[in-house]
């Protein structure tokens, strides 16, 4: 293609024609902060590990337990809770060793690959949380009714029973719904170039 | 140490400069961009500087990293180029020495190019850099076969932007 050489020889000639860049400013760049997806996809996974864990720390039901004289159940939530740290514990060792293997060094397409992997443990990790928070909620909403006495009573009086039954099945599918959405909107901003430069990739090699 | 490879770093890329400019001269559209990029190429050759390992050459090198910082780390789009922000960018082309007929062609072709995405300017950059197909398969990470074709494939795209 002509036109393509002719680029290339404009190329060639203009090779030294940039402002250039001094030792000092360099110096200056090398102390200034990234601004990479990959510093963000770290930022905002250690937030959400932080935010899951947080709302595990706080939300505190042995209390709840004692008030409603069912303190047998307090025990089988300890297990729960030691079960969800050692869950906790795999994915941030998963994640730390997918992170530490993204290299700017391997080919651009190795290099999506791998940040592609590191988002997604995380992603598993939102699942996983998203999952034990509806059958928390399940059981939480089952437990109340059972065991507490005042609402006992309520769902005894038949269509009330099928009310509330709609009324939970409504709250745990918006919650999901929001958090799902929220999770889109961030990723779908973050990882939008990456995604279609990977697909692009991927075309060629087909 | 550490100071003695800063300044070893930075001495190289002082000398290796261009090529981060070239990067970001198909990469970006006005001066501002220009500079962005340039800082955040900086920072990533510098956080892989460490596992450079001599026997290569440093330009070789920078190539790659320099490539997935603007393909793959950049956060800002770097895509979709209005001629009007293309105009801005005047440094682009050098006023001296040229007859208008040819100095029109070259700004168009440069404008062509724009209008390509990440993946056809990576080819295209390594292309105006005189690099093999080898070395253009083993950056981007597709076979080399592919890399033949797809490079085909631009010119193919770049000559239906310029006579539409």
């Amino acid at each position: 293609m002509e036109e393509l050489d002719l680029l290339k020889k404009d190329w060639k000639k203009n090779e030294n024609s940039f402002e250039q860049v001094s030792e000092v400013d360099i110096y200056k760049m090398l102390h200034k902060k990234s601004s990479s997806i990959v510093k963000w996809i770290l930022i905002i996974s250690i937030l959400e590990v932080l935010l899951w864990t947080g709302i595990s720390l706080v939300y505190n039901s042995d209390e709840y337990f004692i008030r409603t004289h069912s303190e047998y159940l307090i025990e089988y939530f300890k297990y729960l809770t030691i079960f969800n740290y050692a869950v906790v514990a795999v994915f941030i060792y998963m994640f730390y060793k997918n992170y530490r293997a993204i290299s700017t060094i391997t080919s651009t397409k190795q290099l999506m690959k791998d940040i592609l992997k590191t988002r997604k443990t995380v992603k598993y990790y939102v699942w996983y949380n998203l999952g034990m928070m509806v059958v928390s909620m399940i059981i939480g909403f089952a437990l109340v009714f059972t065991v507490d006495p005042k609402l006992h009573e309520l769902t005894s009086k038949g269509n009330a029973m099928i009310f509330m039954i709609a009324f939970c099945t409504v709250c745990i599918l918006v919650f999901v719904g929001l958090f799902w959405l929220f999770y889109r909107l961030i990723y779908g901003i973050l990882l939008r170039k990456l995604f279609r430069n990977y697909n692009e990739l991927k075309k060629i090699d087909l | 140490m550490s100071e003695n490879l800063e300044q070893t770093f930075v001495q190289q890329l002082r000398e290796n400069q261009n090529i981060i400019h070239k990067i970001c001269r198909l990469y970006t559209s006005d001066g501002d961009a220009h500079k962005d990029l340039f800082q955040e190429i900086t920072i990533q050759l510098w956080k892989a500087f460490p596992k450079f390992r001599g026997d290569a050459k440093f330009s070789t090198w920078a190539y790659r990293v320099a490539l997935n910082t603007a393909i793959t780390l950049y956060r800002k789009s770097t895509r979709s180029v209005s001629t009007v922000e293309y105009e801005k960018h005047s440094f682009f082309i050098s006023q001296d020495e040229y007859n208008s007929e040819e100095e029109e062609q070259i700004k168009l072709m440069y404008q062509a190019v724009h209008q390509l995405n990440d993946i056809e300017k990576a080819l295209v950059f390594m292309y105006l850099e005189d690099k093999d197909y080898t070395e253009i398969a083993e950056t981007i990470g597709i076979s080399e076969v592919n890399a033949r074709v797809k490079m085909n494939r631009i010119k193919g795209k770049l000559k239906k932007i310029l006579n539409p």
